[in-house]
């Protein structure tokens, strides 16, 4: 090969109990090897195995903060994740070799060796006649990592590794991220062939790029047209004419015209994995289903078939996603029962009910007594706003943001007046919510709107949007600040995060606002809780 | 989605604000003194009654010159003076600069079109060889103005002090200066507002408002920078030494 390797080791080179030997590949971050075990492996390790070097050490070039990031981000993933088709990793080294400051201080992955890449194969032989039963195993592996609560971040062949006995492994997890709710935070890189529309170009915040578990499935019809067909489904005759076509795709001035050598079986589903928007697209579950069906069940070991489809989430959240701002109350309220009920929570996107139907008494649960043993009935919070407190203090995984604290705000904000209107201070509606700062919190999946929104802004629409700042602000108000942190993050609601971490607390302007915070805060609180 | 961004000509009423129109690729915009809706309307008698049209594509863009006889000159703001024309009726011509204006010729005014192509792509030292290399979400070109800005900004906290205070204004003005005589607050600013765009910085709550909440959008700049090593220790030379390119 006539790239050079990321991270050269010589041929004999000895790590732990491994002697290296020929090179396989080298990527981005790290160069990979072949190696074989010197001793004896104590019954747990294998005689052969892959070394992933990666350029960890103090002394080599490319110390970079984010490589070192990626790489505990693939270190974390394996270490916790042992699933059938994710490529297995047996120990983490790091070498002590002061002789080679290169090598001295990488970190070194041994893995599970595979005898290629999906890449390598589809070079070699493209539409392999496998093709379906390995992409059955693809999913299936997808379908793992989602379950556990992962999104891989760069599915493509060369991510995708055959073994001997013809399985399929995925690897490569440096992009991969774990869901917060609904969404993960990858680093800023991804494959323009296997990137869905809506990252093209997305915004990237300071923790990096939002990612959702339906990017996966994205690229996994990229790739199911590509194994299956040999070419990709976008035309062009270059990753950037393709990009370009995948933008005009989503902004619908383009149809989607999937190969004619694409097997009728295979093209609903690569059709439902392409979808324009994330929220049309299939969830992985049923995904795995339809490509179960069209391969009869290909995928031998470890299949999903049986298993309950039932995507673990973290947290629960992000039940009223969708919702939109027209959405009227009654409609919002009831979509948030239903995640409240821990409904089989696989494809929020796409088949919730149709919330014309919704009443709003979506429980058995009556709206007055809604999260008594959180927040109190009897001290005057109104009964038709406490399932949306409760509900979005529960969409935040912070425990600060409670529903006493929400109902707490919103007393001394309006004194739950839906109506509110104080043009003087550009503030209206039940949460006082100034437009140009709602703007930025009014989509629950966590984009801006597209304009300043104009009021009035309805309850289920102020509170939840006021719950996911609410979240935000949590984790960047300084450690140790003196008093209660729950009204300090009150006071951040009322003026921001940065000017209660330069006072060090709660402004002296703010002083009113916050004892009124606290009084009902208690008062809200049911006995003995906190 | 966008990436192409048009700045038309400064009118006397908006000359503090100027509108940014964004295009995805595969969009066209045209002007002249009258278009159809959706056009960019440039109302001088000079001007043909379609002048042109941009066509916008992912990392560039085309201009189309419509009008009978005059010949446009796309300037590059930043190359020394290096342009292309575009003859009257050519179609789709493709313009290969990062920033660029359309001179309009239009009875002895010249009225710029800047039109931005935010999406250039750089090749990475890092790129592998297995497949198709997985590329990050955004690349900077290492010659351009806002990069110093944004390496003057990274200076203090690259030199080893990781919470030490952003430069002010002022103080990046006066440290860009040996390299780009020219450099003012406005020039700064101007590059700051551009590498917001280029990086497509999720705005914050905190700078919600436009005015005088820069802070935040220089300390999200400087965090990303850092975070993805936009700007490495070895890139503060080019605050001493002209970084290859000839200056306006």
């Amino acid at each position: 090969m006539s790239e050079p390797y990321a991270v050269p080791v010589p041929k004999g080179y000895r790590v732990g109990v491994w002697e290296v030997r020929e090179p396989i590949a080298t990527g981005a971050f790290g160069s990979v090897y072949a190696a074989r075990r010197t001793g004896d492996g104590g019954g747990q390790l294998p005689r052969t195995a892959a070394l992933k070097f990666l350029p960890t050490g103090t002394d080599t070039p490319r110390q970079l903060a984010h490589l070192r990031e990626l790489i505990e981000r693939e270190v974390e993933l394996l270490r916790r994740l042992k699933r059938p088709r994710l490529i297995r990793m047996y120990e983490t080294l790091t070498v002590d070799d002061p002789a080679d400051p290169r090598l001295d201080g990488a970190t070194v992955l041994v893995l599970e060796k595979a005898e290629g890449s999906l890449s390598a194969r589809l070079a070699a032989e493209p539409r392999p006649p496998a093709g379906p039963a390995l992409l059955a195993q693809v999913c299936a592996g997808l379908a793992q990592l989602h379950r556990a609560g992962w999104v891989h971040g760069d599915l493509k062949p060369a991510n995708v590794l055959l073994m001997a006995d013809g399985s399929v492994r995925l690897a490569d997890f440096n992009m991969a991220a774990e869901l917060e709710g609904t969404h993960a935070y990858t680093p800023a890189f991804s494959t323009p062939d296997y990137t869905p529309p809506e990252l093209l170009w997305s915004e990237i915040g300071e923790r990096g790029r939002r990612i959702r578990p339906s990017a996966d499935v994205w690229a996994f019809g990229v790739l199911a047209h590509l194994v299956l067909t040999g070419s990709f489904p976008l035309p062009g005759a270059t990753p950037a004419t393709r990009r370009d076509a995948a933008a005009a795709y989503a902004r619908g001035t383009d149809e989607l015209r999937l190969s004619p050598e694409l097997p009728d079986a295979w093209r609903d589903i690569v059709r439902s994995c392409l979808t324009r928007t994330h929220a049309d697209r299939i969830g992985t579950e049923a995904l795995l289903r339809r490509v179960e069906a069209a391969t009869g069940g290909a995928d031998g070991a470890g299949g999903g078939t049986g298993r309950l489809p039932l995507l673990r989430r973290p947290f629960a959240r992000g039940g009223h996603r969708t919702g939109g701002r027209r959405t009227v109350l009654a409609a919002s309220a009831a979509t948030v029962v239903v995640a409240g009920l821990g409904y089989g929570i696989t494809t929020w996107a796409g088949d919730r009910s149709d919330p014309g139907g919704a009443d709003g008494r979506g429980g058995a649960v009556p709206a007055a007594s809604y999260g008594a043993e959180e927040l109190r009935t009897d001290r005057g919070v109104p009964a038709a706003y406490r399932l949306l407190i409760v509900e979005t203090a529960h969409d935040c995984e912070r425990p600060e943001v409670s529903p006493p604290l929400i109902a707490a705000m919103l007393r001394v904000e309006s004194d739950f007046d839906p109506n509110l209107s104080d043009p003087a201070k550009d503030e209206y509606g039940i949460a006082r919510w100034t437009p140009s700062v709602l703007r930025w919190w009014m989509n629950a999946d966590g984009t801006p709107g597209e304009t300043v929104p104009e009021p009035p802004f309805p309850p289920a629409e102020s509170i939840p949007a006021m719950g996911r700042y609410l979240c935000w602000i949590t984790p960047r108000l300084d450690a140790g600040l003196p008093g209660d942190r729950r009204v300090l993050i009150a006071v951040s609601y009322r003026t921001s995060y940065a000017r209660v971490n330069d006072a060090a607390g709660v402004p002296p302007k703010y002083r009113d606002y916050a004892d009124r915070v606290a009084h009902y805060l208690k008062k809200y609180t049911p006995p003995g809780r906190k | 989605m966008y990436s192409i961004i048009v700045v038309p000509p400064p009118t006397t009423e908006d000359e503090r604000s100027r509108t940014q129109l964004r295009l995805a690729p595969g969009e066209r915009l045209v002007f002249g003194r009258s278009v159809p809706a959706g056009g960019l309307l440039i109302e001088h008698d000079g001007v043909s009654r379609r002048a042109g049209e941009i066509t916008a594509h992912g990392t560039f863009w085309a201009l189309s010159n419509l009008s009978g006889h005059q010949t446009y000159v796309v300037e590059n703001p930043e190359g020394a003076g290096e342009h292309i024309k575009v003859a009257p009726g050519r179609l789709e011509a493709p313009v290969p600069f990062e920033f660029s204006r359309i001179v309009l010729p239009a009875a002895g005014d010249l009225l710029p079109v800047e039109v931005w192509a935010p999406r250039h792509d750089y090749l990475r030292a890092e790129d592998g060889a297995d497949g198709e290399p997985t590329a990050p979400a955004f690349s900077v070109d290492r010659t351009k103005r806002y990069f110093a800005v944004l390496a003057a900004l990274c200076e203090p906290r690259l030199r080893g002090a990781p919470h030490a205070p952003l430069p002010t204004m002022d103080q990046v003005v006066e440290r860009l200066r040996p390299t780009w005589p020219a450099a003012s607050r406005t020039s700064v600013q101007w590059n700051i507002d551009y590498l917001a765009v280029k990086l497509r910085l999720k705005p914050g709550p905190e700078t919600a408002e436009p005015g005088p909440r820069l802070n935040g959008k220089k300390e999200s700049l400087v965090s990303l920078a850092l975070r993805f090593d936009l700007v490495r220790e070895d890139d503060l030379v080019i605050l001493t030494e002209p970084s290859g390119q000839a200056h306006r």
